[in-house]
């Protein structure tokens, strides 16, 4: 029963992973690949994760695998975050079929924001 | 937070009370105390006393959505020719305080088909780059009435 | 039952080693044919993911759960690794307007980019 869990916990994972690396393949914008990057494997690793410690039946195993689940969650979009932001700022050119593009003329070439609003602190 | 403490304190109370510190019976007596106070809930702390509940159901409404956008990214990788439009749009904000955007920003970028790429200075503006979006308002109506409803019942 | 779930332990283990290795392919194609510096820095975190995968199922297979531990530095190095190359990048294009990939170039015009700070539908990315 457990390793029955196990194993289709693993497939689901391994099969996230897949998709992800398919479509780091595939997509043809650098925005794109991050959103099948991190998300998609951070979910196939994080399944394989809860697997690994279902299979284990030791608690210092599954408290070991849950804090690695939370810290991928909680990093995981953060570095993605970074990487968008960055990637923008210098002029990594987005998708020739982009619908829309709200941030076209707001920043400045110091990555400040062009209103000129000093944030309230 | 207060609330939690309070019941603990009277958890232990009735552990001293009826002489056994057993976890089962600290549980019990975390279960009456947890009673009590919601007997109470009007004069204590009523704002305070679900948001427990609250979080609890962020989170799950978080998983569920999750794996449902995880289906649906899944689908347009692997889609022979590739009939999703992405889009960079500006989302305005209701939440002031920079921990809630966090959040938000956060449970934006895990969801498969948006990530948040920027908030403006005057923290009024989120701009998020959406892997497949029809209407851009629509897509901000859903995350406000998802996600932002949520965070700002759970966290103020 | 037993049988049941012992035989799809190994064949789950199994097929998750081989997407995990397709998976690798596809991240070390990425890694060096990326037009830019931000999809090699992508490629490079998906690595790390793929290796924490490799390690936990290794863990299961053998039954050896301190594999995990290895796993979860992996996963902290991996994103130490990838704030770090974000903020590069935007050092650099603070200072140069470039990307690190046109800088080494020798200046926009390599891939698309023609003109400085913001990106811009239009330009196509290449597959």
């Amino acid at each position: 029963m457990i390793e029955l869990i196990t194993g289709v916990l693993i497939l689901i994972g391994s099969f996230f992973s897949l998709v992800a690396g398919i479509g780091l393949f595939r997509l043809p914008d650098v925005y794109l690949r991050m959103h099948a990057a991190t998300k998609a494997g951070t979910l196939g690793s994080g399944l394989m994760l809860l697997a690994a410690g279902f299979h284990s039946q030791e608690l210092e195993t599954i408290a070991w695998v849950l804090m690695g689940i939370i810290f991928l969650t909680m990093t995981a979009p953060i570095g993605a975050h970074l990487l968008g932001r960055a990637g923008y700022l210098a002029g990594v050119p987005m998708w020739s079929r982009t619908k829309g593009d709200a941030l076209a003329g707001k920043y400045d070439s110091q990555g400040e924001f062009l209103d000129g609003y000093q944030s309230r602190k | 937070m207060n609330l939690f403490l309070l019941n603990l304190v009277l958890a232990l109370v009735w552990g001293a009370v009826t002489g056994s510190f057993a976890p089962a019976n600290l549980l019990f007596g975390f279960v009456l105390g947890f009673f009590s106070l919601w007997l109470v809930r009007d004069r204590v702390d009523r704002r305070n006393f679900y948001r427990p509940a609250r979080i609890v159901r962020l989170i799950w409404v978080f998983l569920k959505e999750l794996c449902l956008s995880s289906y649906r990214v899944a689908r347009d990788t692997l889609s022979p020719q590739m009939s999703f439009r992405p889009a960079i749009i500006a989302m305005p904000l209701d939440l002031k305080k920079d921990a809630e955007i966090t959040l938000l920003a956060n449970l934006i970028s895990l969801t498969p088909g948006t990530l948040s790429v920027d908030v403006s200075s005057d923290k009024s503006t989120l701009y998020i780059h959406a892997m497949d979006v029809d209407d851009p308002a629509e897509m901000c109506r859903e995350i406000k009435e998802g996600f932002e409803h949520l965070i700002k019942d759970a966290l103020e | 039952m037993e049988a049941l779930g012992q035989t799809v332990l190994g064949f789950a283990t199994m097929i998750a080693f081989a997407c995990l290795l397709v998976a690798f392919a596809f991240t070390v194609y990425r890694l060096m044919r990326g037009p830019s510096f931000a999809d090699r820095v992508v490629a490079l975190d998906f690595l790390m993911l793929i290796g924490i995968g490799f390690i936990t199922v290794k863990a299961v297979v053998s039954s050896e759960y301190s594999y995990i531990d290895v796993a979860i530095a992996m996963a902290l190095v991996g994103f130490l690794a990838t704030v770090a190359f974000a903020r590069y990048i935007y050092r650099r294009a603070q200072t140069t307007g470039m990307e690190p990939n046109e800088e080494l170039e020798g200046g926009p015009g390599h891939g698309g980019a023609a003109a400085k700070p913001a990106g811009r539908p239009g330009q196509g990315g290449e597959p």
